[in-house]
């Protein structure tokens, strides 16, 4: 414990610094493939992660306000099913992006009969 | 005279695929196209010294994209029969002449069978794995077939036209049956022989565990 911190907490807060910072910087350096999109989302998920390590309260003010009292188990069962969700289109745009490389590499084929 | 092409989707098969070429050659048969699923070996030098057409894959894409590829390309080339065998070797090329045979008397889908060749000695594992997919797809599709893993099939122009897939990996055999099913094509099956040496033996364990769990979820998903 260090300031009434547990260490585990302290992982949390130096990741989510590390990444927030990281994506803010590459983003100012206009990197190639930084968009706004993946900034708004390294903050809001990092950002998250970050006012929960430093305010464990945060979430049931959270958990309250959504209406769902102090129980926690609610909020993080919503949690996964977002996490599902993104999990799910993430698998349909990558079966999406195999169907149309079979579709080049097929069409590829017909051209280069040998 | 009807235009014959015969298919034969190949990854890696530089050692056998040469012989099959030519035994389907000694069957009398011309067009043999081959479409080489992005081989890391010499299966496009061998399958082109052979005489068969090459349709190369730059990237291996799976036996189903390989199949289609082929239907296509005969498609394309105005082919009035299409056949389909494996190129490791294990189908006997003197079954074309009667999967033929059935495909002139009107049917538009002839499924090869290897179980309804009792003299066939399948490996006890392949046996049950196989009855297993027969059972699913059966559930799933709502047709029965003795066999509904074979590679070995012929279509007829208006089969070729109708039937549309696509799975890339295994699930391609099973994703034919189901296009049997919905346009309810005249089909049959025809008793096969196959091989089981150790090397085709040796492609299908690594094909037959990882596979037939994709299979599974692939057709329950379809």
């Amino acid at each position: 414990m260090l300031f009434g911190i547990s260490i585990i907490r302290w992982i949390l807060i130096a990741l989510a610094l590390f990444f927030i910072i990281d994506r803010f910087l590459r983003f100012i350096k206009k990197e190639t493939g930084q968009t706004f999109y993946k900034l708004f989302s390294t903050l809001f998920i990092w950002g998250a992660v970050l006012i929960i390590s430093i305010f464990p309260d945060f979430a049931y003010f959270i958990s309250a306000k959504l209406g769902m009292g102090k129980n926690l188990n609610t909020l993080i069962f919503f949690g996964f099913v977002v996490v599902f969700m993104i999990l799910f289109k993430i698998l349909s745009a990558i079966e999406k992006i195999e169907k149309e490389i079979t579709k080049i590499v097929r069409e590829m084929g017909m051209k280069l009969k040998i | 005279m009807a235009k014959i092409f015969i298919i034969i989707p190949a990854y890696n098969e530089e050692k056998v695929i040469g012989k099959v070429i030519a035994d389907i050659k000694k069957e009398g048969y011309r067009n043999i196209i081959v479409v080489d699923d992005g081989s890391a070996d010499k299966t496009e030098e061998v399958a082109k010294k052979k005489g068969a057409t090459v349709l190369r894959h730059i990237l291996n894409r799976g036996k189903g994209a390989a199949a289609k590829t082929g239907l296509q390309y005969a498609k394309s080339q105005n082919a009035d029969i299409v056949v389909t065998l494996d190129g490791d070797g294990q189908h006997n090329p003197k079954d074309i002449k009667k999967m033929i045979k059935k495909i002139n008397d009107g049917y538009e889908v002839v499924l090869g069978s290897r179980f309804l060749n009792k003299k066939n000695k399948m490996p006890l594992f392949n046996r049950l794995a196989n009855f297993f997919a027969n059972v699913l797809v059966f559930l799933v599709y709502d047709f029965w077939t003795t066999d509904s893993q074979s590679g070995f099939r012929a279509y007829s122009k208006k089969a070729l036209d109708l039937i549309d897939t696509s799975s890339d990996r295994y699930e391609f055999d099973s994703e034919v049956i189901r296009e049997i099913a919905r346009h309810k094509l005249k089909v049959t099956e025809v008793p096969i022989d196959v091989f089981y040496t150790p090397y085709s033996l040796s492609k299908k364990q690594k094909q037959n565990f990882i596979n037939g769990i994709k299979t599974f979820l692939k057709i329950l998903n379809s």
